[in-house]
């Protein structure tokens, strides 16, 4: 291979390769977070707050991307965890096992490296147990399940039991006590 | 019939915090059912399969139960 085709091969490569250092489009990330749930519940909308400002903070100062913009977002509540979780105690280098935690979730839009600094930010923090930055779609993504009750089914004469109703009240109201006490003598002698 | 609970209920996404759909594509011990039984599509599969691993990496869902 001659000095003139391998640089036409290298060329290929370039234009077949995605280029990685241009400009970076926004993307669409999902955080999904735990506050550890030693935290006081006044406090915890503090501890989102913080991560709005790191977002929207990481953002502004980004060369490629303008300023980030959140699509939707899951409240933090607290919820009992499949498997007890360990994370180094807020104060102190110890482990602590948790059981429950703020679960919560932030959708938004920015550019690469703000979910980056955002995952280096959030690594350093010890109020939040476990994160995890997902890219997603602008989209709801959470199904709309029917009900499984739900099934058509065919209601015929089963249903139209109504008639019935009447012959019952109409007799219910002749049968006075005098009647009853008799038919309850009768039983007694036999 | 098919047994396709997405496409029967017309899902398009899946998502990791939707703990009672994919609770139905686990068997009691935790593991991912296989596409045999789940008769879902590959790709609806490898998507099941990416929201049941951060589900239980957020600790929605167990990695082993029982």
């Amino acid at each position: 291979m001659t000095a003139e085709e391998t640089t036409l091969l290298d060329a290929d490569l370039a234009v077949a390769m995605p280029v990685e250092d241009g400009p970076a489009e926004p993307r669409i990330y999902e955080l999904g977070y735990h506050i550890i749930p030693t935290v006081k519940e006044e406090d915890v909308e503090k501890i989102v707050s913080g991560i709005r400002s790191i977002i929207e903070s990481a953002g502004d100062g980004s060369s490629t991307g303008g300023k980030a913009a959140f699509i939707a977002e899951g409240a933090p509540s607290l919820i009992r965890l499949a498997y007890p979780m360990s994370a180094l105690a807020v104060e102190g280098e110890k482990r602590v096992e948790y059981d429950r935690g703020y679960f919560g979730w932030i959708k938004f839009e920015s550019a690469v490296s703000t979910a980056s600094v955002l995952m280096e930010k959030l690594k350093s923090d010890a109020n939040i147990l476990r994160f995890g930055i997902f890219r997603t779609v602008r989209e709801d993504t959470r199904a709309k399940m029917k009900p499984p009750t739900l099934r058509e089914v065919k209601r015929t004469d089963t249903i139209k039991s109504s008639p019935k109703r009447a012959p019952t009240e109409e007799s219910a109201v002749p049968v006075s006590e005098e009647d009853l006490e008799k038919a309850l003598r009768d039983i007694t002698t036999e | 019939m098919s047994t396709n609970i997405l496409t029967q209920n017309d899902i398009q996404h899946v998502d990791y915090k939707d703990v009672d759909l994919l609770k139905q594509f686990i068997n009691p011990h935790g593991r991912v059912v296989g596409r045999k039984r789940t008769g879902l599509t590959s790709k609806q599969q490898r998507a099941v399969e990416a929201a049941v691993k951060r589900a239980r990496f957020l600790g929605l869902l167990p990695y082993v139960a029982r």
